[in-house]
């Protein structure tokens, strides 16, 4: 199938609702579990957009914002793989490989603005010096707007005016090229949690880790639920202990100081 | 945690004993609050963060504090525009309590300082439970679904993230209720609630390593009759998953080496591609 121009400026309208949440962080919408399926609603495709959200979510698990790294874009990944895998016919797995380069276009761009915004903190610090809340407001105004029309832009020239261009590319694609790509989106998702282990992963967490990771490879089960309530188990019972340890070292802490108190008399 | 202005928030607490709380704001008000919490990233720059976002979300707030008192309003708008980083979901509690000793006008270094105080310290639970917990478990669960085309899947995921947006606001009238007993609350339960949420974290993302990285050979060592497949007869007979175990921990063990990730996504990419180009995987 080929992306007719309404279909376009759809995906335009969506990329600037879902690109202001990923600016904001509000609704979570920007997500590509949601990128995915609002795209292949779209595009005609609910079933497409619903199986590529799920695979590219997982690809994306770990490739969070938090700790101060911009990750490639979620909202392009997302529009993108369903854009490719509904054009070309390629596999979801396929599609997300070849969707990553306009993730890392809209990434780049974003820490583009990351660090240009600062030209605009001597004009708030000016409005705030006034006490003119009027003006602090509305220059809010200026970012955001930068920001989603952006989004607007670049997911619009994506899907709509690049599709010839990807689709002749995609279709003289080698065989053990395209499985090449499929394997990488299967891979992928261990970028995310090498990422998030770097964040969290402490000697003394290892066991936990490594828990999870029996578990789930022993138990057939089709989600993370059973190995996110043993979680909760050791998170509870940790709770409690840490409580009680909290409670007697600030007996010992009394008494310490009591000590002192009889040493000084003596 | 160290608690530099200690002496001076018991100072702010024991003053608050004797006057008896005249609320400024109605119920509704301190709910919009909230809400508007959600702006805090509006005009996000490395230089100041949350700063600008941060200073507006409060400012109809403040302009009804110093609504007689010009003065009042311009250092409370400067005080602000100081960098800010930490957690967007936990504003909301941060933005009541300030709101309230904003409203009793403490002094203006006070604030300042409980604010370099507590909002490092609030960045990394909220880190641990948000992105670290929370969106891999919610991601998880939700993408096992709609991975076999089933559209409860992103349901489920919208639902609990919509869940979370409307917990702002009570947790904006927690912070505001609660005011400066907050950081008693939030001093006492900071150090045990990252503990727990790291352990629930790691056994989660434990269970995701070994669910969805996936990484297979395909190829057999030995000829005719006598070849065994590498995947099946050697490695997953010492344990299943081991190929992603160990890869995730040799991304690791780069990403502390100071390898950029997206190095790490290339590397991936050209790993992928090789072994599929030589037939292994």
């Amino acid at each position: 199938m080929t992306i007719t121009l309404t279909q376009g400026i759809l995906i335009a309208v969506w990329a600037m609702v879902a690109g202001l949440d990923c600016w904001l962080q509000a609704f979570y919408i920007f997500r590509p579990i949601i990128v995915c399926t609002i795209t292949g609603l779209i595009l005609g495709d609910l079933q497409l957009g619903v199986i590529a959200g799920g695979l590219t979510e997982l690809a994306f698990a770990g490739l969070t914002p938090a700790g101060g790294t911009q990750p490639p874009n979620t909202v392009l990944c997302g529009i993108m793989t369903v854009v490719i895998a509904a054009t070309n016919k390629t596999a979801p797995t396929t599609a997300i490989g070849l969707s990553l380069p306009f993730a890392m276009l809209m990434q780049y761009i974003l820490l583009f603005y990351y660090s240009s915004f600062s030209l605009f903190m001597s004009k708030f610090d000016k409005y705030a010096e006034e006490g003119n809340a009027r003006s602090f407001k509305r220059l809010n105004y200026i970012p955001l707007t930068i920001v989603v029309l952006s989004f607007g832009i670049v997911a619009f020239l994506s899907a709509y005016a690049a599709q010839a261009p990807m689709h002749q590319l995609v279709t003289s694609m080698p065989q053990w090229l395209t499985h090449g790509f499929e394997l990488a989106g299967g891979i992928l998702p261990a970028v995310g949690f090498a990422m998030l282990l770097k964040v969290m992963l402490k000697a003394q967490y290892f066991p936990y880790l490594l828990i999870g990771f029996v578990i789930a490879s022993m138990i057939p089960f089709s989600n993370v639920l059973p190995v996110a309530l043993i979680g909760v188990v050791f998170a509870m019972i940790e709770y409690y202990r840490s409580r009680k340890d909290a409670k007697v070292e600030a007996k010992m802490k009394e008494l310490e100081t009591k000590g002192d108190d009889m040493e000084d008399g003596i | 945690m160290t608690w530099k202005m200690v002496s001076k928030v018991e100072d702010v607490k024991s003053d608050k004993k004797d006057t008896k709380k005249k609320s400024l704001f109605t119920k509704h008000e301190i709910s919009m609050l909230g809400i508007r919490s959600n702006l805090v990233q509006a005009s996000f720059s490395y230089e100041r963060m949350h700063a600008p976002g941060w200073t507006w979300a409060q400012l109809p707030f403040w302009e009804k504090i110093y609504k007689d008192d010009k003065q009042g309003l311009k250092d409370v708008m400067t005080d602000n525009m100081e960098f800010i980083n930490s957690s967007p979901p936990l504003y909301p509690i941060l933005m009541g309590l300030l709101l309230t000793m904003e409203e009793d006008h403490v002094d203006r270094t006070t604030i300042k300082g409980l604010k370099n105080a507590l909002f490092g310290p609030m960045a990394g639970i909220g880190d641990a439970i948000f992105w670290f917990t929370i969106m891999p478990i919610t991601g998880g669960i939700a993408a096992s679904i709609a991975k076999n085309g089933n559209v409860l899947g992103p349901l489920l995921f919208f639902a609990v993230y919509v869940f979370l947006f409307w917990s702002r606001i009570p947790l904006a009238h927690l912070g505001y209720n609660l005011g400066t007993r907050a950081i008693d609350v939030i001093e006492d339960n900071s150090k045990i609630i990252s503990h727990v949420a790291s352990i629930l974290g790691l056994t989660v993302i434990g269970g995701l390593i070994a669910s969805y990285v996936k990484m297979s050979l395909v190829i057999k060592v030995g000829t005719g009759s006598g070849a065994i497949s590498l995947q099946k007869q050697l490695l997953d007979k010492i344990f299943p998953n081991l190929l992603p175990f160990a890869f995730v921990f040799f991304l690791y063990w780069l990403l502390r080496k100071k390898v950029s990730p997206i190095w790490l996504i290339v590397l991936t990419f050209v790993l992928a591609i090789l072994m599929s180009a030589i037939g292994w995987m």
